[in-house]
């Protein structure tokens, strides 16, 4: 029996750091979103919603959650593509398992700095590893693309994510079908089932908890996605690889010049939130389905 | 990620977290010094000291198929195994041209730290010449790493005791209290989870400068602390969760008080969860840099990451390619060789929570 004095010193500790540093910040963001202020320091005016009104007129904030999104979509889709293709692939009875699920995973513990100025390496244009590769095949004219040109760069910093993340669901899918009691394959097999309709009728029904959960850690890391693309885009971001949290970022303190319009910066971070919470909901709807007995 | 997690499966261990698991019996034995507590190991097969950690991934194929007993032919046969022998070359193909990738990207960084300025532009995956040994000596010097090394090092070790310090007796009592509020408590504590990092740059800044704290590391612990309990109660409550309570029940019937349970039953069988929750936060924090990008402004409080930041938008001036990736080797060291060692460990406590 765990008695009341020791629950309340238990708890203490953890409820107010938690309280003090990560929920109440969460809660002021809502109400500094409805003030403007330009300036930690400064006198905060109250405008109500004008912050949100001035959202839907900023082309930059479209262009921001545009691409937010489309990390969203058009990355996850690869992401989870090629996760669930390499699950299947690793644990098709190939030799060294663990040894590939050990070398997937390893981006995902490597400072995003530091991947961020590999990748720079990778495309850079006249000596990168990719350019000089392209051009050993005899392909010259895509061998001198210029991939952090502003309309490739979106799309390069998007691949090197694909890169880590994939590595990072794979773990999560492979772990689920770990779980699936082998029996089950060899009753199919004995039932004559072939490749695909043990893929659909077992391996999916099976993985599709660990897949709804592998979706809603995806939501959340896109929408909150910062630091690799701000790395990536390095002193100065430029647009095109803005996300929600980098315009976020520089509404908040600019990039070499503050800007401090902070008002405006935390109804951004209400957006993000709204978002996330939205999707959330979504995918575990979309995604219900009876409890699986076995 | 809402949903605290109960029960976990335990029948998934591979013998050498069975083995970690199994050794605080003795000490819990001689811990609590109790007649009827000596007896209990007993009891305490690995099966039943399953932690929630391992379960997913720690089993080995082999142990697998020998528990279920499923195939006489080895658990191999009985995967989805792709037919014939042209579809295994692609897969060997397709699996090794991701890992190839991988690994050749960072073993050239690493090679290129070595070379000088012109070499990195010309010789590609080459061996370099002779290995230019400067390149890190200039930027643990003029790049300042040499600094920035021990703030990283000092700030995170801090941060990731006093999260489990917070952490272990907020998940013990939320997992096995029982007392109005819990479940919303515990949801409470897990939803930061989803809450997006940037949204808290402005009021965490506000908060921190009202304490004035802004612009120091303890500032930024304080936060870190705060960011990383979620994931960490949600780890040790799933933990303390799959504990038996054959143990609890024992002690309390030779007169220990809830908190000596807590200290010598409970809190050494927890602790390869504790482990895991460890390593887990000193990777991520290791490598954090949002949080300390938008609260560190001086030079000397920076930490790694922000300091190869500056090392890297150095760069674009004095093209020193070689410095910056001695740099990048620098930052990586820590955490590939934690990795080296724990990888297990790391990948069954991310898959934990996960896999039911």
């Amino acid at each position: 029996m765990i008695r009341k004095r020791l629950i309340v010193l238990f708890l203490t500790p953890a409820a107010l750091l938690y309280g003090v540093f990560f929920l109440l910040p969460t809660l002021f963001t809502f109400y500094f979103s409805l003030f403007d202020w330009s300036g930690f320091g400064e006198e905060m005016t109250f405008i109500g919603l004008k912050n949100y009104e001035r959202l839907f007129s900023d082309r930059v904030f479209w262009l921001s959650f545009r691409n937010t999104l489309t990390l969203l979509f058009v990355g996850g889709f690869f992401i989870m593509g090629l996760a669930f293709l390499y699950t299947i692939l690793i644990n098709s009875g190939i030799w060294g398992k663990k040894f590939f699920r050990l070398v997937f995973f390893l981006p995902n513990i490597i400072s995003v700095v530091a991947l961020s100025a590999m990748w720079a390496y990778i495309y850079n244009p006249r000596y990168g590893a990719l350019n000089t590769l392209l051009k050993s095949l005899g392909l010259e004219e895509l061998g001198s693309t210029l991939w952090t040109a502003p309309e490739n760069i979106f799309w390069a910093m998007l691949a090197a994510l694909v890169w880590v993340f994939t590595g990072f669901f794979l773990i999560l899918l492979m772990a689920g079908v770990d779980k699936i009691p082998p029996d089950m394959y060899e009753a199919a097999d004995l039932a004559g089932a072939n490749l695909w309709q043990k893929f659909r009728y077992i391996t999916v029904p099976m993985t599709w908890d660990v897949m709804t959960i592998s979706f809603v850690i995806w939501i959340i890391n896109a929408i909150k996605m910062f630091e690799f693309p701000f790395a990536f885009g390095l002193l100065q971001v430029p647009q095109q690889l803005y996300t929600l949290g980098i315009y976020l970022y520089v509404m908040g303190f600019g990039k070499r010049e503050p800007i401090y319009q902070l008002g405006y910066a935390t109804a951004i971070g209400v957006v993000m939130l709204v978002i996330a919470f939205v999707m959330i909901v979504l995918v575990r709807r979309l995604m219900r389905r009876d409890i699986l007995e076995y | 990620m809402g949903d605290p997690r109960g029960t976990h499966p335990h029948d998934t261990r591979s013998a050498p977290e069975a083995a970690s698991g199994a050794a605080p019996a003795g000490e819990i034995a001689s811990g609590a010094r109790s007649t009827d507590l000596a007896q209990t190991p007993d009891t305490l097969t690995p099966d039943t000291l399953a932690s929630p950690a391992a379960s997913g991934n720690g089993a080995s194929p082999e142990a697998r198929g020998a528990r279920r007993q499923a195939s006489k032919d080895g658990p191999r046969a009985t995967r989805s195994r792709l037919p014939g022998l042209a579809g295994r070359i692609v897969a060997y193909v397709l699996v090794w041209g991701w890992t190839a990738f991988t690994i050749a990207s960072i073993v050239w960084v690493a090679l290129s730290s070595l070379k000088s300025k012109r070499e990195v532009l010309r010789s590609g995956l080459a061996l370099p010449a002779e290995a230019k040994w400067e390149n890190y000596s200039t930027a643990w010097n003029v790049g300042k790493l040499g600094e920035y090394f021990p703030n990283s090092i000092v700030l995170v070790v801090i941060s990731v005791i006093v999260i489990l310090a917070v952490s272990a007796p907020a998940a013990y009592v939320l997992s096995r209290a029982r007392f109005r509020g819990r479940e919303t408590l515990t949801n409470l504590f897990v939803i930061g989870m989803a809450i997006p990092i940037p949204m808290l740059f402005i009021p965490i800044f506000s908060i921190l400068a009202a304490l004035r704290l802004t612009d120091s590391l303890t500032g930024v612990s304080f936060v870190f602390v705060a960011i990383s309990i979620p994931f960490t109660v949600y780890l040790l409550t799933g933990f303390f969760a799959s504990l038996p309570s054959e143990l609890e029940s024992a002690a309390v019937l030779d007169g220990c008080s809830d908190y000596q349970v807590f200290r010598h039953v409970m809190l050494p069988m927890a602790m390869p969860g504790l482990a895991t929750a460890a390593i887990l936060n000193f990777i991520w924090l290791w490598n954090e840099y949002q949080i300390s990008l938008v609260l560190l402004n001086s030079p000397e409080n920076r930490t790694l990451p922000l300091g190869l930041y500056a090392l890297q938008n150095a760069m674009q001036y004095t093209n020193n390619w070689p410095g910056l990736f001695a740099g990048v080797t620098i930052i990586i060291v820590p955490t590939i060789l934690v990795y080296a060692v724990l990888s297990e460990r790391m990948i069954s406590g991310m898959t934990m929570g996960a896999v039911k």
